[in-house]
């Protein structure tokens, strides 16, 4: 029985031994592991923070783009509409004046036709 | 013009040099005579020329040819020659006048048949109207002498322009070479200086033919023969078992009466074939007023007569009674009557001088950027003057006489 005990202890201890060595060096390991992943992530941060910075920056860019994008479409659209309407302008005042010489053409038609009818009274 | 050329395109080819246009015989139970043409204008050919060589009144190719310019039509465009007319709605003897269609028709009995030549007048104006009514030839006279009336000379001396009391025959009087006076006193059948007046309200009453037409009638016709003048711008008459309207521009005081009268006519036949008109086509006719003969009614259904076809008539080498113009001459005189931008006026301006009475000639020239129209060849500068004052009291243009060009 007392070999037993002996036994069980001394297996007790030395388990408890071998569990402290282990601990040590894994701790030390995890430690440079951490400060290796610390580092990847302070990295990582930073190029976050840069990519931030730069989306960010682009993002203003891509607003600044499109405003001036917005800005020049509404421009060239007035201008479109603009110049359209200047066409349709100048085409109604063709038609107008086209109107207006076939009205004279017509008026003056008339008054000839008139004139010759009075022309031929006795 | 559309509407001549669809017509006229959609008829089988039937080309005839000639057509008659001034004397028919009459079928008995027939209103209608002659036949409607088509004819193709040539370059220089003005409407008034062409209602000449066919016996029309401008009046009647006008209405015929709806939208066509009457002094500068387009060359190759087909005009309808309205030679078909429905005998007016009077007793068939002696002279007719339809004041309405400005036609004279003048019956004559040939044996049995019956015969009716008709030619193409000028009449009274709205202040001074051709009267209607019964009236005969009183008398007859050639070269007749024009005495002024005291109205006219009033007219005139307005204008500028002085007549003397009487005058005498020839290019200035306006009687022309003929004229049978007629029984109501002042009023004349007679032929004229001025032949484009033809188919115009533009007379003080008389009645006016074509010089050609004048000396027919003139010897066709002996004194006593019974005048009849009617306002009838409503004709309705059959040919060969199918009713016509013949529809023209009414007066302002004849419409009512005469659309009345038209309308209890058609519903009296309508009653008696037990038939319904076709009056849409009635209307459209009347509101049209191209003065030619519409058919509008089968009279025998099924009859499967139909409604006479224009035919085509080939263009005269030389209009009858076409204006000449005579070449130019250095060393003549002349008168710039008109100086204008736009060619189809300076040429409407140069038709109308050429169809004065007497006729003045007149041409254009065209510039850089405009269009003379000049009259002449004139003898001397009196001549010149003479045309120059024409031009102003008659058609109101200030004319500027130019000299001769001197030749060295």
């Amino acid at each position: 029985m007392r070999k037993s005990l002996l036994l069980i202890s001394m297996m007790l201890v030395l388990a408890t031994l071998m569990i402290g060595c282990a601990t040590t060096g894994d701790l030390e390991k995890v430690q440079a592991q951490q400060k290796q992943i610390d580092a990847k992530a302070d990295q990582a941060l930073r190029d976050a923070q840069a990519a931030k910075t730069a989306a960010d920056a682009a993002r203003v860019k891509a607003d600044e783009t499109s405003v001036r994008a917005e800005s020049a479409m509404k421009a060239a659209a007035e201008e479109r509409e603009k110049a359209a309407a200047e066409r349709e302008k100048a085409v109604a005042e063709r038609e107008k004046a086209a109107a207006e010489k076939e009205k004279m053409a017509d008026e003056k038609a008339k008054k000839a036709g008139a004139a010759f009818e009075k022309s031929m009274k006795k | 013009m559309k509407r001549v050329q669809e017509t006229a395109e959609s008829f089988p080819s039937h080309h005839e040099k000639e057509i008659e246009r001034n004397k028919f015989p009459v079928a008995r139970g027939e209103d209608v005579i002659g036949r409607l043409a088509v004819i193709r204008l040539e370059k220089g050919d003005t409407l008034p020329d062409i209602a000449r060589h066919f016996s029309l009144g401008i009046n009647a190719i006008s209405a015929a040819n709806p939208g066509v310019d009457v002094w500068v039509p387009e060359a190759g465009e087909r005009i309808m020659l309205p030679l078909s007319f429905i005998l007016p709605d009077t007793p068939r003897k002696g002279i007719v006048v339809n004041l309405a269609t400005m036609r004279l028709f003048q019956y004559k009995e040939d044996g049995t048949s019956l015969l009716v030549s008709t030619y193409p007048i000028g009449v009274g104006t709205n202040e001074r109207p051709t009267p209607t009514g019964r009236m005969h030839v009183a008398r007859k006279a050639v070269r007749p002498t024009w005495r002024v009336p005291a109205s006219i000379a009033e007219d005139h001396r307005k204008k500028g322009d002085n007549l003397p009391a009487e005058v005498p025959p020839g290019p200035e009087n306006p009687l022309g070479e003929y004229a049978l006076y007629l029984s109501k006193t002042g009023y004349l059948i007679h032929g004229t200086n001025k032949p484009a007046s033809i188919g115009l309200t533009a007379t003080n009453g008389c009645l006016r033919l074509y010089p050609e037409n004048v000396k027919t009638l003139f010897d066709d016709t002996p004194v006593k023969t019974p005048v009849l003048i009617v306002n009838q711008p409503y004709l309705i008459g059959q040919r060969n078992g199918v009713l016509y309207l013949e529809a023209h521009a009414p007066t302002e005081q004849s419409d009512a009466l005469e659309l009345e009268k038209l309308y209890k006519k058609l519903r009296t036949i309508e009653k008696k074939a037990r038939r319904t008109l076709d009056w849409k086509k009635v209307k459209e006719a009347q509101a049209e007023a191209r003065g030619i003969p519409v058919p509008i009614f089968e009279l025998s259904q099924g009859s499967g007569k139909e409604a006479a076809k224009p035919i085509e008539v080939g263009h005269p080498e030389t209009l009858y009674g076409k204006p000449e113009i005579p070449a130019l001459k250095l060393e003549a005189w002349y008168v710039l009557a008109a100086d204008v931008r736009d060619k189809i006026e300076a040429q409407r301006i140069a038709a109308i001088i050429n169809h004065q009475g007497p006729p003045i000639p007149a041409r254009v020239f065209p510039k850089s950027d405009s269009y003379r129209v000049i009259a002449g060849p004139f003898n001397d500068g009196s001549e010149a003057k003479k045309a120059a004052k024409r031009l102003k009291i008659d058609l109101e243009i200030d004319g500027v006489v130019i000299e001769p060009v001197k030749i060295n």
